[in-house]
């Protein structure tokens, strides 16, 4: 009998190969081995383990276990709702693509290593998973062939950078524990030298950050997700990215718990805040909804980043709540701008407008994932972002409120655009024909809708698992009610009070304003508008998208001159004329390259006294 | 049973060098399989030497019956035994990729196949060899065959190539000269476990003088920075397979060298901080000027300096850990860079200028060969789960035990460097449109097999390491465990000289 | 069912919706008598309503633009019913214990939200400029808002309204216990409540009123009723939270009034900001003052 992990791999593996091989003989195959692979290998995760199950083995000498956590559980059920969501999804988006037996290969690896990060319990299996799932997602990134100098590089830098970290970390492990298992690690960390200490936890913590988008780490993210096919972006935004969150999560709650590394914490927090407030003023200066949507993500990373740095019982309740949240409400919006750039092979804001006629069911999603992005109620997301501030209000970070707080109420502002922009609006001829997505790719979006709505008003189908998890990190009674949300003062919130008045005059209003009226009323197109007595012209553009947040960009003008990217660019210009120069010293001349033997030869002759301590 | 005898290492292809033009003459064919049949011999006996042999069991060989001192002895230690079966089964490969030599555009196979067996058999010499005047004979083997293997082409470029290789390797042979005469002058003997036992009554400054003289010559060998100028120009302009060759066979041949007189003979503390900042600065600068390059031959030349470098680092530690890690990398570099190198060689030879730029597309006009090499490049910068990261992750912790947190920061900014280079040659390959449809020599059956076998290696080594880790670890033992090969090759003479 | 909760929910509204609609009337009477016009009685907004709804719409621009004033509705009195509107529970309480101070600023939102994007289905371009400019003014004074109500919840320990108007009986009014949160509060108040020189959105003289602009009949006439009620809700929000709630409903109207009286004048002597200037301004003083006030707030805890 194997072993139920290592059947869950093998799964996911095998329909990698398997998907491959289909694509190679017919699209048709190739779809549904994908549809059947991914959906087995979800549902084998979650009915495959009655119990715990284990797998420990040897592998050049490090001790390696496999196990789920209750803790990083919650992140193997991430991945395993979101990704089979996704790969449905992806069968219809990137019907007549090239090279899909490729992509659907690397998708499968990049789940693969997903879920093999979250049952590693040892750091050597963490890093193979984690370095899987960083290449095979690289091969996606650059997938269709854009930008592939730019952004893919820069991907694999950063990547490369972070992972490079984590394993720098993982060998000081190594000679400080002697042992390269998880709970080891934790066990014996305060046992270590101070000094060392803190190096292995900030190597750690930037190599999880990385992945997670953290300024000034986050550079790579945009181009990623915006590049990669929107199919993949859903997965690489809604759970790749929580794997860093996962990784942040072990470092700061179990490893760093000594409460020594407040200001790591801190650091950590405000590096979190920033980020989220400056990913969100980028959004709202994009045009394109792909690119809005990527700096969105790291935005909303960013909240997930404060609320695990800070640490709190509430403040990291919140953080995996909304790490789950940002999976279903970001996947759900990247499925939709898929599904927008598929039916009008475009996404930019610009240019593509009033599409909620055409295709209202991706509209319907859209906007239920952004009223849950925008923490609106009586959505999921609001539930969220309530216990942040709170957990944040109760541990007296003030001041972190106040940034993230502002940069959630800026959040509107894209949030708004994006809806605007492609759904409402004018409606142009050039549009006429669009269809609705077809339904493969709307099956999923409904779903995450509808659980959005759901855990809007019972977010405690969510807080089950999370307070189960939140044992593992040592919290080990954690208050949850179905529908009721308590801070630590006592106030609360009462969602299924708000949700049923919401509910209520929504449908008495409803009723109020249709009777008599929208029967009798007649749809006139957007041409047909008050204009001040002027008639438009058939041609006339009517549409304000350009520089939509023109006022506020220039409000906002002062932090936003020197970017990121620039300062990366300069560094990076500046090591490759060093590197230019380096360059020289291999001339091709045959006699220089005598001379440096002589002058090595002569300088050791030199030297040996200092050398060899004579 | 065959007969297997670490003489046959030496004996079998320096004698088929000699017959080959014999062979030729008979028929013509022969030239290609002979050597053929040559290889697999020797790889034949590499596995059924190595499966018996232990650290505490080298097998040691007399050349015409005189005992050591007096005779010279060949040591197929678990270390030298190691390296040695690499090279033959190495050598092997090379040939059956290229045993169609003329096909692929040049019509002297004797000249190349005669070099071949020349340039396997110096290499395997001087692993094996007890004496420091024999190793000095075989390195002017590798070394004259290696200059004109580089010049094979006659081209221009292969000329200055080659010229370049002769100039500088001419100051190996000369300084490791030097270094044996005065070492002779000194200890009387040329007997290596010999040397290493008197080794103490040397006035420390002739020591240190000898050794000096040693470190260069070899570090020429072992591509050490400065001395490398050589290196990128014979890399570059020797025919495909022989680049291979270099990097597989007579870099790792150059390295043994300079490891074995540092741990055997000269027991000096400065000796190892010498090494290590040699490899540090080796590794550093040959990564960074890699990435300057625009030729892919070029390019993979300067990373392998760097993978020199980085064994350097890894012997400079000195313990078991570290010298665990090096033959490691040793063993996957020879893997890797073979793989590199010959899947280049087709990439390179369906280009016009040899350029990275040239090869936008491949990845759909030549499907296995730039698979081959995608793997080669995600496992020589260690990437899991292929063989190369485990030997980087063996380094990393050999540098934390050692608590070396700089070195660690330093190899692992230097792997982010070559992450660079080479997906930069990986996104061309697979992720450009192709410029223009010239026609593509596809890669004939048996260089296939051979970057196919190569590729398995990689992946098999890499998902399971431990296929491979119980041959180095006894390798490990064999090269620290001094007083043993003494005591194995020159029965109770450290007793009687203390 | 629950028919005094009903029952209170439907005074409660009626009551804002009153009140909300006669402030509008004065403001307007305040405003004409100071510009030296005589100005429209202060009923008229009753009677624009009652015009409003007895009309019937012929045309519509679609789904989005017929919720859009629900949503508004729907949030204003939502607003309305998380927010005490006299001490002690001797009013209706509604739903007084549900919610409290962070998940009313998101519920105030929401029907802006609603709003926005009916306007935005309409097409008209003077709607989307309006939304642009108002979700940007938004931003701006939010900052000094949330400083001024955060400083107050860190310092008291509470998010709740009914705990903050406890609070105040025992040590007073909190305009006077934080005095710097309490003008950060106020001055992004005035900015919330849209009047001048913060009317960029509706802009009536460029934009065509902005949003609203392609709403009219039972549309217009909800939309004018939501932001009666929500203006009324706000108020009591902000009354309850500075000036100590109200103990009887004159004493509520009294406070109540003076607080709108506040933005309306300031409202008359200023002219009109661009939409990055009052950002701007709000990041200014108002802003620098809420700091000062989340210092004290500190100070005072610490």
């Amino acid at each position: 009998m194997m072993n139920s992990l290592f059947l869950l791999l093998f799964i996911l593996f095998g329909s990698a190969i398997l998907s491959y091989i289909g694509h190679r003989i017919s699209e048709t195959l190739g779809n549904i081995i994908v549809v059947v692979g991914a959906f087995s290998a979800s549902i084998w995760f979650f009915v495959g383990f009655e119990t715990p199950a284990e797998f420990s083995y040897k592998i050049a000498d490090f001790d390696a276990l496999w196990s789920f956590s209750s803790y990083s559980w919650i992140f193997a059920a991430l991945v395993s709702i979101l990704s089979p969501l996704a790969l449905l999804y992806s069968t219809s988006y990137m019907k007549g693509k090239e090279r899909l037996g490729t992509f659907y290969f690397n998708f499968f690896l990049s789940i693969l290593g997903m879920i093999g990060i979250t049952m590693s319990q040892d750091f050597i299996s963490l890093f193979i998973f984690w370095e899987i799932m960083t290449w095979s997602s690289y091969l996606i990134v650059i997938y269709l062939g854009k930008d592939v100098e730019k952004v893919g590089i820069k991907y694999m830098i950063f990547s490369a950078i972070g992972a490079y970290a984590l394993l720098m970390g993982i060998v000081l492990i190594n000679r400080e524990v002697g042992s390269l298992l998880i709970e080891d690690a934790f066990a014996y960390f305060p046992q270590i030298q101070f000094s060392t200490q803190l190096l292995i936890g900030i190597l750690l913590l930037i190599g999880f950050s990385i992945k997670s988008a953290m300024m000034p780490l986050h550079v790579w993210a945009p181009g990623a997700y915006s590049n990669s096919p929107m199919s993949y972006t859903a997965v690489f935004s809604g759970a790749l990215s929580k794997m860093g969150i996962y990784g942040l999560g072990l470092v700061f709650i179990r490893l760093l718990s000594s409460g020594e590394f407040t200001l790591i914490n801190e650091i950590f927090a405000w590096a979190g805040a920033i980020t989220t407030l400056m990913a969100t003023f980028y959004a709202i200066i994009q045009d394109d909804a792909k690119k809005l949507l990527a700096y969105s993500s790291i935005g909303q990373l960013g909240y997930i980043i404060v609320g695990v740095a800070i640490g709190t019982e509430l403040s990291i309740m919140a953080a995996i709540y909304l790490a789950i949240l940002h999976a279903a409400f970001k996947g759900n919006l990247f499925m939709a701008i898929g599904a927008v750039e598929k039916q009008t092979g475009s996404t930019d804001m610009t240019l593509v407008t009033g599409l909620i006629r055409k295709m209202p069911l991706t509209f319907f999603s859209t906007l239920v994932s952004i009223i849950a992005l925008a923490a609106v109620p009586p959505l999921g997301g609001f539930v969220g972002k309530w216990m942040l501030y709170q957990s944040l209000l109760a541990s007296e970070h003030f001041f972190l409120i106040i940034v993230i707080f502002t940069a959630s109420t800026a959040a509107f502002l894209y949030s708004f655009k994006i809806l605007y922009s492609l759904f409402l609006g004018q409606e142009e001829p050039e549009f006429k024909n669009i269809k609705e997505a077809p339904l493969p790719m709307l099956i999923p979006m409904i779903l995450l809708s509808l659980f959005l709505i759901v855990t809007g008003t019972f977010p405690g189908i969510l807080f089950e698992p999370i307070a189960n998890g939140m044992k593992y990190l040592g919290f080990n009674d954690v208050n949850w009610n179905m529908s009721l949300l308590v801070n630590a003062w006592g106030d609360e919130v009462n969602l299924q009070h708000v949700s049923m008045y919401i509910g209520t005059i929504f449908i008495v209003a409803f009723i109020f304003i249709s009777l008599k009226n929208r029967k009798r009323t007649r749809y006139v197109t957007t041409k047909d508008i008050s204009t001040s007595g002027e008639i438009p012209l058939p041609h006339e553009n009517l549409s304000f998208k350009l520089n939509f947040y023109k006022p506020f960009e220039r409000a906002i003008s002062p932090v936003m001159k020197k970017t990121m990217d620039s300062i990366y660019d300069e560094i990076g210009n500046g090591l490759n004329a060093l590197f230019q120069f380096i360059r020289y010293i291999y001339s091709g001349n045959g006699q220089g390259y005598a001379l440096y033997v002589i002058i090595f030869f002569v300088l050791l002759l030199l030297l040996k006294n200092q050398i060899f301590g004579l | 049973m065959v007969i297997a005898d670490p003489i046959y290492y030496i004996v079998l292809p320096l004698l088929t060098a000699f017959l080959l033009p014999l062979f030729g003459k008979l028929y013509k064919p022969l030239i290609g399989i002979i050597p053929g049949f040559v290889f697999l011999f020797l790889a034949y006996m590499s596995v059924i030497l190595m499966i018996d042999i232990r650290p505490d069991n080298p097998i040691i060989t007399k050349i015409a019956g005189w005992t050591p001192p007096f005779g010279i002895n060949l040591v197929f230690s678990s270390f030298s035994g190691f390296i040695a079966s690499l090279i033959s089964i190495m050598g092997f490969l090379i040939w059956a990729y290229s045993y169609k030599f003329k096909k692929v555009g040049f019509d002297d196979s004797l000249k190349y196949f005669i070099l071949l067996l020349l340039v396997v058999t110096g290499s395997i010499g001087i692993v094996l060899t007890g004496d420091i005047f024999n190793l000095f004979v075989f390195l002017e083997i590798t070394g004259i065959s290696a200059y004109a293997l580089t010049a094979l082409y006659r081209g221009r470029d292969g000329a200055e190539a080659a010229f370049k290789f002769l100039l500088i390797g001419a100051f190996a042979s000369s300084m490791i000269l030097l270094a044996i005469i005065l070492l002779y002058t000194q200890v009387g003997t040329l007997n290596m476990a010999e040397i290493s036992v008197r080794m103490h009554e040397v006035d420390l400054k002739i020591k240190v003088l000898i050794f000096i003289l040693f470190f260069v010559g070899f570090g020429i060998e072992a591509e050490m920075f400065p001395l490398n100028g050589w290196v990128p120009d014979a890399y570059s302009q020797a025919p495909g397979p022989i680049a291979a060759v270099f990097a597989g066979m007579v870099a790792k041949a150059g390295i043994y060298a300079l490891v074995r007189i540092i741990y055997l003979m000269f027991d000096l503390e400065g000796a190892f901080h010498l090494l290590l900042i040699m490899g540090v600065i080796t590794m550093i600068i040959a990564e960074v000027v890699a990435l300057r390059q625009e030729a892919l031959r070029r390019m993979l030349a300067y990373s392998s300096i760097g993978q020199m470098g980085l064994i350097m680092i890894a012997f400079s530690f000195n313990t078991e850990q570290g010298v665990f890690a090096a033959i490691f990398l040793m063993f996957n570099h020879a893997i890797i860079k073979s793989l590199l190198f010959l899947t280049t060689s087709f990439l390179v030879y369906n280009t016009k200028t040899k350029l990275i730029s040239d090869l936008d597309g491949f990845g759909k006009k030549m499907p296995l060969v730039s698979l081959l090499f995608g793997l080669g490049a995600f496992a020589i910068v260690g990437l899991p789960p292929f063989s190369g990261f485990w030997s980087k992750l063996y380094v990393l912790i050999a540098a934390a035990n050692q608590h070396m947190e700089v070195i660690i920061a330093l190899i692992l900014s230097v792997s982010v460097v070559e992450i660079i280079y080479y997906f930069k040659v990986i996104s061309r390959l697979y992720f450009r449109k192709a410029s223009e449809e010239i026609p593509i020599q596809k890669p004939s059956l048996n260089s296939s097999i051979v970057m196919i076998v190569l590729g398995l290696i990689i992946i098999s080594v890499g998902v399971y390491p431990d296929l491979i880790t119980g041959l180095i670890e006894n390798a490990t033992t064999s090269l620290l465990n001094k007083d043993l090969y003494i005591e194995k090759i020159l029965p109770g003479l450290a007793e009687i000289i203390n | 069912m629950n028919w005094s909760l009903i029952l209170g929910i439907t005074i409660t509204i009626i009551t804002a919706f009153t009140v909300g609609m006669f402030y509008g009337g004065i403001s307007r009477k305040v405003t004409a008598r100071i510009q030296n016009r005589v100005g429209p009685p202060i009923w008229q907004n009753f009677l624009d309503v009652l015009k409003l709804y007895s009309k019937e719409s012929a045309i519509h621009h679609g789904w989005m633009q017929h919720l859009g004033p629900l949503w508004a509705i729907t949030a204003s009195t939502a607003t309305l019913m998380f927010v005490p509107i006299l001490n002690n529970g001797q009013f209706y309480q509604n739903l007084n214990f549900s919610g409290d101070l962070i998940f009313l600023m998101y519920m105030m939102v929401f029907g802006q939200l609603g709003m926005a994007l009916g306007a935005g289905q309409t097409g008209n371009p003077n709607s989307a400029i309006g939304v642009s400019r108002g979700l940007s003014q938004m931003v701006g004074y939010k900052v000094p808002w949330l400083l001024a109500l955060v400083a107050i919840m860190v310092q008291y320990k509470a998010t709740s309204i009914t705990g903050l108007i406890e609070l105040q009986n025992q040590i007073g009014w909190l305009m006077f216990a934080s005095p710097f949160a309490f003008i950060a509060g106020l001055l992004a108040f005035i900015g919330m409540m849209h009047y001048s020189p913060f009317d960029i959105v509706f802009a009536p003289s460029e934009l065509a009123s902005g949003p609203p602009s392609e709403f009219g009949g039972k549309y217009l006439g909800l939309m004018m009723t939501s932001g009666s009620i929500f203006t009324f809700a706000k108020l009591v929000l902000f009354v309850d939270v500075f000036l100590g709630g109200a103990s009887n409903i004159l004493e509520l109207l009294l406070k109540t009034f003076v607080i709108y009286m506040i933005p309306v004048i300031y409202g008359i002597v200023s002219p009109r900001y661009r939409t990055e200037q009052s950002i701007r301004y709000f990041w200014g003083w108002p802003t620098f003052f809420g700091v000062i006030g989340m210092l004290y707030a500190w100070y005072m805890i610490s």
